[in-house]
């Protein structure tokens, strides 16, 4: 079963082109160590960031989001603070490729960041492709999801969506 | 309907006729990785424990480069090293070290003709448009190319570039690719491929062409791919390809947006740090101190790149207390600069001429401490990629590192020629 996104909306990034590594900072791209990425995970933004995430909240981007060189570190320190999703205006195809094949959701959704406020609570119809913002009753269309994409997600990654499917014969 | 290129390439590929939009199970005609921690060592891992797989079908699709931390400059480097020789080995992939930047030598080695589907973690591999071919960055998708030999991918729309004029004097193709951005934006091609074409680009030498489609992601591009003619032929013809069909869109092609650039009206430009995103015309940073210059990476540091650097610093020294370094992209290049003489002419201009190597790219060597500034051809310009996170990279042409190298400021290169 694809995974239920239903939580509040952890930070809004409005701005178009975001670099993640600035999630954890670029001085942190190649630590791997979860415990030290946690601790530095949105610290520019809001100190206390950790703190007050829980599990099934999400994130907000604008257009083109993960330009760059996108590195796998901030969403990582993003999932283990419980971060269950992005929803974005758009991405960029390079991080929208590589995040995907990790499995972790990536919804795009026109018009979000003109309504999504911090701590909205939203809900994801994975069917209908809707997000509902609970606490405003607006419902936004957003744009259908690959089935690979969806595929990927179900398996939890690209390794076990090969070995419960293309490699299954074998 | 018409097809556009990409389509061609595709619908090739696949087999029957593919459309924009299809989502489809493609087999790449190249598979290509380079050695770097989490990359080829994992892949290693995925394949051998994850997914118990000990031979692929066709090892002659494969190709390695080792060209990162190269040389190694830790035994810890090294090991990574032995685990690519090693990985090459257990399943029959060609594996080249010490060549020079992969995205490039792939090029050289005669792997790309057009119409060659090519993956790569690295979206740079857009490099091998310029012959024609597509070459995508699937990132950690790799696995399924090495395990399945094929890749999930949907057909993406085609955005044209439709390039006239010519550039003018101290104008490069670094120059046209961040104009453009400047002009539609860094998401002005977002999630597309970008498909070069037009007398403009008949205008421009195969060197100029590879830098234009090497940077497609800073369009926001998933490749670039370019039309072929007379000056892609001689380049395979040189390289040992011979056979293979010429890449053009069919006339009633259609595309997602078109947009059409006139190099006449192009000027040197200026990307400003933190992002790629960030061009500025060189007016607005003239006269600005810096203190380090590096010409090369996969995006710059080909012949053109050199003769252009020289012209600007023959009889002339590279200013006190300024580093310049030029870093040729592959050893071929190397050889041939050698052969044309730039290699003495650089180095008597006061330029460190070093090995190939991305390591200056990414600030293993050269690197940058707190406070510094510098020009750089390399692909990106984020705070932390060549050293320091508190130095700035300000991205420019060869052209304009040459110049400001002479005046340890940022100088309009037209004012030297
Ligand atoms: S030159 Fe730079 S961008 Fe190109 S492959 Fe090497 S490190 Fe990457």
């Amino acid at each position: 079963m694809l995974p239920k996104i239903n939580g509040r909306i952890a930070w809004v990034f409005q701005e178009e082109n975001f670099d993640i590594d600035l999630i954890v900072g670029v001085d942190n791209i190649k630590t791997k160590d979860i415990e030290a990425l946690k601790a530095v995970c949105m610290k520019e933004y809001d100190p206390e960031f950790a703190k007050y995430v829980r599990q099934g909240d999400v994130i907000i981007g604008g257009e083109n989001f993960g330009y760059g060189h996108p590195h796998y570190p901030s969403c990582r320190a993003l999932r283990a603070l419980g971060i269950t999703a992005i929803i974005a205006e758009s991405f960029a195809p390079g991080f929208y490729r590589g995040e995907s094949t990790n499995g972790f959701p990536l919804i795009e959704c026109p018009g979000v960041t003109k309504t999504a406020s911090r701590w909205d609570q939203v809900e994801f119809n994975w069917d209908t492709e809707i997000l509902y913002f609970t606490n405003k009753n607006i419902k936004l269309q957003c744009l259908g999801i690959p089935k690979k994409s969806k595929d990927l997600i179900l398996y939890g990654g690209i390794i076990e969506y090969l070995k419960n499917t293309r490699l299954k014969s074998v | 309907m018409g097809q556009t290129i990409a389509e061609k390439v595709f619908s090739k590929n696949y087999g029957t006729l593919v459309r924009t939009g299809d989502e489809k199970l493609f087999s790449p005609d190249v598979i290509t990785a380079y050695d770097y921690p989490g990359y080829i060592d994992k892949y290693e891992k995925q394949m051998v424990e994850e997914l118990k797989i000990d031979k692929v079908r066709h090892p002659e699709k494969f190709v390695l480069f080792i060209d990162h931390m190269y040389p190694a400059g830790t035994p810890k480097e090294q090991e990574i090293h032995a685990i690519t020789r090693r990985f090459a080995k257990r399943y029959g992939f060609k594996l080249y070290e010490g060549h020079g930047i992969g995205h490039q030598v792939i090029s050289e080695k005669g792997y790309i003709r057009p119409g060659r589907f090519v993956v790569h973690f690295d979206g740079h591999i857009s490099t091998v448009g310029a012959l024609g071919a597509i070459g995508v960055g699937i990132r950690n998708s790799m696995i399924e190319a090495f395990a399945t030999e094929k890749v999930s991918l949907i057909v993406p729309p085609t955005v044209r570039i439709n390039l006239t004029g010519k550039l003018g004097k101290g104008v490069t193709s670094r120059d046209i690719f961040h104009w453009i951005v400047k002009e539609i934006g860094p998401s002005g091609c977002r999630s597309s491929i970008i498909e070069y074409g037009g007398p403009g680009l008949k205008s421009l030498e195969m060197d100029e062409r590879f830098t234009l489609c090497n940077l497609a992601m800073f369009l926001g591009g998933v490749s670039a791919v370019m039309e072929t003619d007379e000056t892609t032929d001689s380049y395979l013809r040189e390289h040992g390809v011979h056979d293979y069909d010429q890449m053009v869109p069919d006339k009633d092609a259609t595309y997602f947006k078109e947009f059409t650039f006139n190099l006449d009206k192009v000027e040197p430009v200026i990307v400003m740090p933190p992002t790629p995103a960030n061009t500025v015309p060189i007016s607005d940073v003239i006269g600005l101190p810096i203190q380090s210059g590096y010409i090369g990476s996969c995006a710059s540091g080909r012949i053109k790149d050199f003769i252009q650097a020289v012209e600007i610093l023959e009889g002339k020294r590279v200013v006190e207390s300024f580093r310049l370094n030029a870093v040729p992209t592959t050893a071929a290049i190397q050889s041939k600069m050698s052969q044309l003489g730039l290699t003495t002419k650089l180095i008597e201009a006061g330029a460190l001429v070093n090995i190939s190597t991305c390591d200056f790219c990414i600030g293993q060597m050269g690197a940058l401490s707190d406070g510094e500034r510098s020009v750089s051809t390399g692909t990106l310009n984020i705070p932390g990629r060549m050293g320091s996170n508190k130095a700035e990279i300000y991205t420019a042409s060869p052209y304009t590192i040459a110049a400001t190298a002479i005046n340890g400021m940022i100088t309009d290169p037209r004012t030297l020629l």
